[in-house]
């Protein structure tokens, strides 16, 4: 877990997506401070989980990132699986590594965000729910490059969903089942959509994105011990 | 290196039994097995696509057998109490994310090995990084890279060393560095294993061999044993495995 730890803090592209994860939510608070409204606040920390996106990403993808063939075509994964031949044990603290760092995040960007939205209310339910939805969001993105051992395609996947064309809302309209699709159902622990096919508690949201992310965690660790590194 | 003491404890006998891979229709190891001792350089030899590789990452539990054994001092490597300070493993390339500096590297490992921070710049230094250690990865030559691997290997100074083609690609200075390494951790007591396609390159370095080709182990013996009549090992080695 420490080593897991210190891996994440050695990678540029943690600290950007650090960035991102404070500075995205922040930033557009601070644009719309001018434009009070119920969910000034939360609306934008739900823009802002793209930050932990990349962080439950980069944490597998590095992993399997290969070397040029000028530089031996070596992966950092047969490094680890060495130093820690339990696939099950590493796994379980990259997990909670990516985790830890997500939860610590959303702290942070929901205490920046929520200082700088005008009119915003704090509420610590809510906000219990924004940091339950950032660090589930992460695992979801771990879970998921874990099965694809590659970057490009989950981030881009997962990027586009919940910044410029989200999928898996514009199937909502259209069928009520897809109000359960994790990131849909997240979002209700912190933020109501007025134009819903489903009514959802956040309590039950909680529960359906918990099943989600057990689910996926359990497919992506069997997947993991089984096949060759 | 080696600490006062410890010579008399070490064991780090690899014993591989009857290994048989395949993927898909094809079969790539059809039950490979042979020994590696304590004290001893063991080369483990064929051409590329023999199935040098598979088995030795078999052995490292990166990848699974269909059958067969591939033993540690009697257990599986992921079954080793302490797998860091009992085997160390050197395959291919460096084996660290290039974003990394090599000392940010050493230091994950040591950290997941349960090993003293202090053992990274040990090891910096043993290989010839010393001044490196702060640079990334991604700046390094092939060469550094394998250096960097080996000293990734060395952390836990462990009583076996299993290296993948740990020549390939060398300058002549770096070939005569890590020939002259392994050297000394035999005559340490340590066990090395070491596979190679360039049979040239390792008739001074090893003193067992054991010949692959075709996913089947072709000879095995020591250097004297399967060179036999032949004018030298390379001359040996294609005779065995023209057949």
């Amino acid at each position: 877990m420490r080593a897991e730890l210190s891996k994440l803090a050695s990678l540029w592209s943690v600290w950007l997506a650090s960035a991102v994860a404070v500075l995205a939510p922040s930033g557009i608070a601070l644009l719309n401070r001018g434009v009070p409204g119920p969910d000034r606040g939360y609306q934008e920390l739900a823009f802002g989980v793209m930050g932990v996106i990349i962080l439950g990403v980069v944490a597998v993808s590095s992993e399997y990132f290969t070397e040029g063939a000028e530089s031996g075509g070596g992966r950092q994964i047969t490094t680890s699986l060495t130093a820690v031949p339990s696939r099950l044990r590493f796994l379980a603290a990259k997990a909670a590594a990516v985790a830890l760092v997500a939860a610590l995040l959303a702290v942070v960007a929901a205490t920046a965000t929520m200082s700088f939205a005008a009119g915003s209310s704090w509420e610590p339910a809510r906000l219990a729910g924004v940091v339950c939805y950032w660090t589930y969001t992460a695992l979801l993105a771990f879970g998921v490059t874990v099965l694809t051992r590659h970057g490009v395609v989950p981030l881009v996947v997962l990027l586009v969903n919940t910044s410029l064309v989200s999928v898996t809302y514009l199937l909502s309209r259209f069928f009520a089942v897809a109000g359960y699709f994790p990131d849909l159902a997240g979002a209700r622990m912190f933020v109501e959509p007025n134009d819903t096919k489903v009514e959802m508690a956040p309590i039950v949201g909680f529960l359906v994105m918990s099943g989600w992310v057990a689910a996926l965690l359990a497919i992506a660790a069997v997947v993991f011990t089984r096949r060759d590194a | 290196m080696c600490r006062p003491g410890d010579a008399g404890s070490l064991s780090g006998v690899i014993t591989i039994d009857g290994l048989v891979k395949r993927r898909g229709a094809k079969e790539i190891l059809s039950g490979v097995g042979f020994e590696a001792r304590p004290g001893r350089v063991t080369g483990f030899l064929g051409p590329n696509g023999a199935g040098k590789s598979s088995t030795l990452r078999i052995l490292l539990g990166l990848d699974r057998a269909q059958a067969g054994t591939a033993l540690i001092d009697g257990v599986p490597f992921a079954a080793l109490p302490d797998p860091v300070r009992t085997v160390g493993a050197v395959l291919d390339g460096s084996g660290a994310h290039r974003s990394r500096t090599g000392r940010a590297h050493l230091r994950w490992v040591a950290r997941a090995g349960g090993l003293p921070l202090s053992r990274v710049d040990e090891v910096l230094e043993l290989v010839g990084l010393a001044d490196a250690g702060a640079k990334r990865v991604g700046g390094y030559s092939l060469g550094m890279g394998r250096r960097l691997a080996l000293a990734t290997a060395l952390l836990g100074d462990p009583s076996v060393l299993v290296l993948d083609e740990p020549i390939n690609g060398l300058d002549p200075e770096g070939i005569r560095f890590v020939r002259t390494f392994l050297r000394e951790r035999a005559r340490a007591g340590r066990t090395v294993l070491l596979s190679s396609h360039l049979m040239g390159e390792l008739a001074e370095t090893v003193d067992d061999v054991v010949v692959i080709d075709h996913g089947r182990i072709v000879a095995q013996g020591s250097l004297a044993e399967v060179t036999g009549a032949h004018r030298n090992l390379e001359e040996a080695f294609f005779a065995l495995v023209s057949r």
